[in-house]
C-alpha cells in the first residue's frame, strides 16, 4: 500500500514534469490582469502575485528540486564515501583527523550551516547546491566510516589483503559493494532533505533567483498572501508535502527491501546478507 | 474556633483573588484606552543628533520641536522659531512666546525651551564626530545667543536655504551637558514624551495624557490580522496593495489614502560603458510601463513621477512629460546607439518582496525593447553598501522625505560622490553644476529630466489602516506619523 502511495506519486510528478515540457508551459509569462486569480480555465492552478499560471511555475519548479536534490546527493554522497572509506579504511591518525573535521560539521545544524554558507556565497542556483554539498556530505562519512571499519576485518577482505589485492581493488571490489544497499538507502533520504533544505534556503530568498520558479519562493510568496488567495500557499504546500512524503516512503520501502538484517516469512527466504555472505565466503574460497 | 478559621481564611484567600483581579481588571481597562500602533520596523535611536531611519525620525518629530518645519508645498516655514536673514551669512531665529516645556521626568524643571537650548544642540551635533548630520552644519561658523528667545547663526559661506535645514529636534542644554543617553531616554517639548521603551515604544500625549504605543510586527500578514482582531488600532503603509483592497472590505476598519511624495527611481551607474550612452538610458526610461505597474500592483494615489522633486513642490514651476511605455521606440534607441540586442544589464534590489516584484515585472516589460536584465535581490546590508560604493549597473531605491531643491546638488553634483554625497551614480556634469550653483531649479529638474542620470519611477501613494473607532488620523504625503499628535478614540 504504502509502495503504490510513494509510487504513484512519485510516477505523478515526473509525468506532470514531462507534460510541462511537453506542453511548453512558461512559468515567467506575465499578466497583470490575472493576479492571485482564482483557478478557471486559463490558470488551472490560478496565478500568482505576477499573474503568472501557478501550475506552469509549480512544474518548474519541481524540475529545479530534482535538480538540486539529485546533484547534491551524488556530490554529497562521493565525497562522503570517499572521505568514510579513507577513514575507516586506513584507521589510525588519519581516520582520528577526518573524523574530527566531519564531527565539527556535525556540531552545527546542516541547514543553519547551509544558510550560513549560501548567505557568504550569494543567491543563485549554483551557490546553492555548492552550499548544500558543503554541508551534506557528513551523514556519508560517517556511515561509510563505520561500515568500513567493520568491513575492513572481515576474513574475505584480508584474505584478498594477503593475495595482494591493492587498496582500490579491495575497497572497490570487497568492500564498496556491501555499502552499496546502505548508501542507497540514506541516498534516498537525503533525497528529500535535500529538496527541503532546497525550498527553506530559496524561502529565505537564499536559493534561486526571481524570476526563476522555486517551490520555497512560492511558499514565500503565497504566505505573503494567505488572506486575500489561500489557494497559492495551499497548492505549493500540499505539492512540497506530497512529493517529501513520497520520497520518504520510497526510501522506507527501499530500506525494508535492502535492510540485510531484514528476514521475511521466517526463515523460508534467505535473508540478503547471508546471500552477500554465502557469495564472500564462495569468493574468499577460491 | 477551627471552623471560624478556616472560613476566615477561605474568605481571606477569596477576597485577595477579588482584588487581585479587580487590579488586573483595572490594568486592562487602562490598557485598553491605549492605542496601538503596528509599525513594520521600531525605530532604531531616539536622539535626532544620530536619527537617520524612518521610523526614528518620524518619533523624534513627535518627541522633539524644530526650529522650522515646512508646509505643504515643501517650503520651509517657521515651527519653533520664526527667522529673518540679517545678512547673506547671518540668520537671526526667534523663538516662539508660548513654547512647551520639556519632558522631564520630574517637576524640578518646568521652563520653556531657551535659545541656549537651541545653541546646545546645534554645538553639539558640530561637535559629534559619528553624527550623520554634522557635515549638513559644516558652513555655521558660530551661533550667538542675544536672549533667552533668540539666537543667531552665523554661516562661513553665504546660504540662502540655510534655515531649512534646522529640523534636527531641539535637547536641553543641561542634559546634552551632562552627556545624557537620548537615543534610549529622548527628553524633548514635542507634543508626545517617552513613556517606557521594552517591547513596544510607550509615549504619552503631554496635552490629555493619552498613552499611544507603537509595536514592532515586521510580517504584514500577521499586521492586517491583528488589526482585524482589534490588538492594534492603526497601521501605515507597508502593506501589499492587495493587503489594502482587503482590508478596505472589512466593516470594522477604515482606510484612508493620500497622494505620496517619496521619489522612487532606477539609478544608473555612470561610468559603466554602456549607460554613459543618453540613447541607452533614454531606451531604459521607455521600457517600463509605468502605468501598469502603478494600477495594477500598487497602492492608491500613486503617481508616475518625472522629477525627484513632486509636481507641487514649490520649485516645479513647469511640469514634465512623463515616459511613456514604447518599448519600440526603446529598441530603436538602443540599435542607434550601436548596442548589440539583448542588451544584458544587471539590476541591483533588496530583498523585499514588493521591490522584487517590481523587479520581476519592469524585466518582462524591458524584454519587449530588447533589454535582458537580471535581477540580483540582496540583503539590505549588501545591497546599499553596493549602491555606495557604485557597484551595480542599475539598482532601485526611494528618497523618502525630500523637500528642499538642495537635493538635486548632493545625489547628482559632480563633488557629492560618497562619501561626500548622495551622487552614487558617480554622474559629472557641468551644466548642472552650473545650473545648481545658480539654483535655477526648473532649469535643474528639466535637464536631469532630459539627461536621465536618475530613471524617474513614481511616488508611491500613502495610505493607513485603523479600526473604525480611531479618529483624527490620516496618512500625510511623506509618510510621516504626525497626526498621533491628535488621533482620538470614540468613546463607546
Amino acid at each position: 500500500m504504502i509502495k503504490k502511495l510513494a509510487f504513484t506519486i512519485l510516477g505523478f510528478w515526473l509525468i506532470a514534469v514531462l507534460a510541462g515540457r511537453l506542453f511548453q508551459l512558461n512559468p515567467n509569462q506575465i499578466d497583470l490582469n490575472a493576479i492571485l486569480s482564482l483557478p478557471d480555465n486559463a490558470y488551472l492552478l490560478g496565478a500568482d502575485d505576477l499573474g503568472r499560471s501557478i501550475l506552469a511555475r509549480l512544474l518548474r519548479g519541481v524540475e529545479v528540486s530534482f535538480l538540486v536534490a539529485i546533484v547534491v546527493t551524488i556530490v554529497t554522497m562521493l565525497l562522503g564515501v570517499v572521505i568514510g572509506l579513507i577513514a575507516g579504511f586506513y584507521g589510525g591518525k588519519v581516520d582520528q583527523a577526518l573524523m574530527q573535521v566531519t564531527d565539527i560539521f556535525l556540531a552545527f545544524p546542516g541547514i543553519l550551516l547551509a544558510i550560513a554558507f549560501a548567505a557568504v556565497l550569494g543567491p543563485g542556483l549554483a551557490n546553492l547546491m555548492i552550499a548544500l554539498c558543503i554541508t551534506g556530505w557528513v551523514s556519508y562519512a560517517r556511515l561509510t566510516r563505520g561500515q568500513t571499519l567493520s568491513l575492513r576485518n572481515r576474513q574475505h577482505v584480508q584474505a584478498a589483503e594477503s593475495l595482494g589485492a591493492s587498496v582500490p581493488r579491495l575497497i572497490i571490489k570487497h568492500i564498496l559493494p556491501l555499502l552499496a544497499s546502505i548508501l542507497v538507502v540514506e541516498a534516498t533520504y537525503s533525497l528529500a532533505s535535500v529538496m527541503i533544505a532546497e525550498a527553506s534556503l530559496s524561502f529565505l530568498g537564499l536559493g534561486i533567483q526571481a524570476p526563476s520558479a522555486s517551490w520555497g519562493a512560492m511558499l514565500r510568496d503565497g504566505v505573503r498572501y494567505m488572506l486575500v488567495a489561500p489557494h497559492y500557499v495551499l497548492v505549493v504546500g500540499l505539492s512540497l508535502m506530497s512529493l517529501i512524503l513520497a520520497i520518504t516512503l520510497g526510501g522506507d520501502y527501499l530500506r525494508d527491501k535492502l535492510d540485510v538484517r531484514t528476514e521475511k516469512n521466517d526463515g523460508q527466504k534467505h535473508s540478503k546478507y547471508s546471500v552477500i555472505k554465502q557469495k564472500v565466503k564462495g569468493k574468499a574460497c577460491h | 474556633m477551627k471552623v471560624f478559621n478556616v472560613f476566615f481564611a477561605i474568605g481571606l484567600a477569596w477576597l485577595l483573588l477579588a482584588t487581585s483581579s479587580c487590579r488586573r481588571d483595572g490594568v486592562s481597562a487602562q490598557l485598553s484606552r491605549e492605542i496601538v500602533f503596528a509599525i513594520g520596523q521600531a525605530p532604531l535611536n531616539l536622539d535626532p543628533r544620530y536619527a537617520t531611519d524612518a521610523a526614528s525620525e518620524r518619533v523624534n518629530r513627535l518627541i522633539y520641536q524644530s526650529l522650522v518645519d515646512f508646509d505643504s508645498q515643501s517650503k520651509p516655514t517657521p515651527s519653533l522659531a520664526g527667522w529673518r536673514a540679517i545678512s547673506p551669512t547671518a540668520f537671526r531665529f526667534t523663538l516662539n512666546k508660548n513654547r512647551a516645556p520639556f519632558h522631564y521626568p520630574t517637576k524640578l524643571r518646568q521652563a520653556p525651551l531657551t535659545a541656549n537650548d537651541v545653541k546646545a544642540t546645534y554645538d553639539s551635533i558640530a561637535l559629534l564626530q559619528d553624527s550623520p548630520h554634522a557635515a549638513e552644519f559644516d558652513n555655521v561658523k558660530n551661533i550667538i545667543v542675544t536672549d533667552d528667545s533668540t539666537v543667531v547663526f552665523q554661516l562661513k559661506q553665504p546660504d540662502s536655504h540655510f534655515p531649512a535645514k534646522l529640523i534636527i529636534g531641539i535637547l536641553p542644554a543641561e542634559l546634552i551637558a551632562l552627556h545624557h543617553d537620548f537615543s534610549h531616554a529622548p527628553v524633548g517639548s514635542g507634543p508626545l514624551k517617552l513613556l517606557s521603551w521594552r517591547n513596544q515604544l510607550s509615549l504619552q500625549r503631554v496635552s490629555d495624557g493619552q498613552t499611544i504605543s507603537l509595536l514592532e510586527v515586521k510580517d504584514p500578514t500577521v499586521r492586517v490580522l491583528k488589526l482585524l482582531h482589534g490588538e492594534v488600532d492603526l497601521l501605515q503603509a507597508e502593506l501589499p496593495p492587495e493587503l489594502v483592497k482587503y482590508l478596505q472590505t472589512k466593516p470594522e476598519v477604515t482606510v484612508k489614502t493620500n497622494r505620496g511624495a517619496n521619489f522612487s527611481y532606477l539609478g544608473l551607474n555612470m561610468q559603466d560603458p554602456t549607460l554613459k550612452n543618453l540613447k541607452v538610458r533614454q531606451a531604459i526610461a521607455y521600457a517600463i510601463d509605468r502605468d501598469a505597474i502603478i494600477q495594477k500592483v500598487m497602492v492608491f494615489n500613486t503617481r508616475a513621477a518625472s522629477a525627484i522633486l513632486p509636481p507641487e513642490h514649490y520649485t516645479n514651476q513647469h511640469s514634465l512629460p512623463i515616459y511613456a511605455y514604447q518599448p519600440a521606440l526603446a529598441k530603436q534607441l538602443l540599435l542607434e546607439a550601436g548596442i548589440k540586442l539583448p542588451l544584458k544589464l544587471v539590476y541591483k534590489t533588496s530583498t523585499d518582496a514588493q521591490r522584487v516584484r517590481f523587479a520581476t515585472i519592469m524585466q518582462a516589460q524591458m524584454q519587449a525593447a530588447g533589454i535582458q536584465l537580471e535581477i540580483r535581490s540582496l540583503d539590505w546590508g549588501t545591497f546599499f553598501a553596493d549602491v555606495k560604493q557604485g557597484n551595480f549597473q542599475l539598482y532601485g531605491l526611494t528618497w523618502v522625505g525630500i523637500k528642499t531643491p538642495e537635493i538635486y546638488g548632493k545625489a547628482l553634483g559632480s563633488q557629492s560622490v560618497p562619501p561626500h554625497g548622495f551622487n552614487r551614480g558617480r554622474y559629472a556634469d557641468a551644466q548642472l553644476d552650473q545650473l545648481l550653483a545658480e539654483e535655477d531649479w526648473p532649469s535643474a529638474t528639466a535637464h536631469i529630466h532630459q539627461q536621465l542620470p536618475y530613471i524617474p519611477l513614481w511616488y508611491e501613494g500613502q495610505f493607513a489602516a485603523m479600526r473604525q473607532e480611531i479618529n483624527n488620523y490620516s496618512p500625510k504625503a511623506d509618510g510621516n506619523w504626525d497626526d498621533l499628535a491628535t488621533i482620538s478614540r470614540y468613546a463607546h
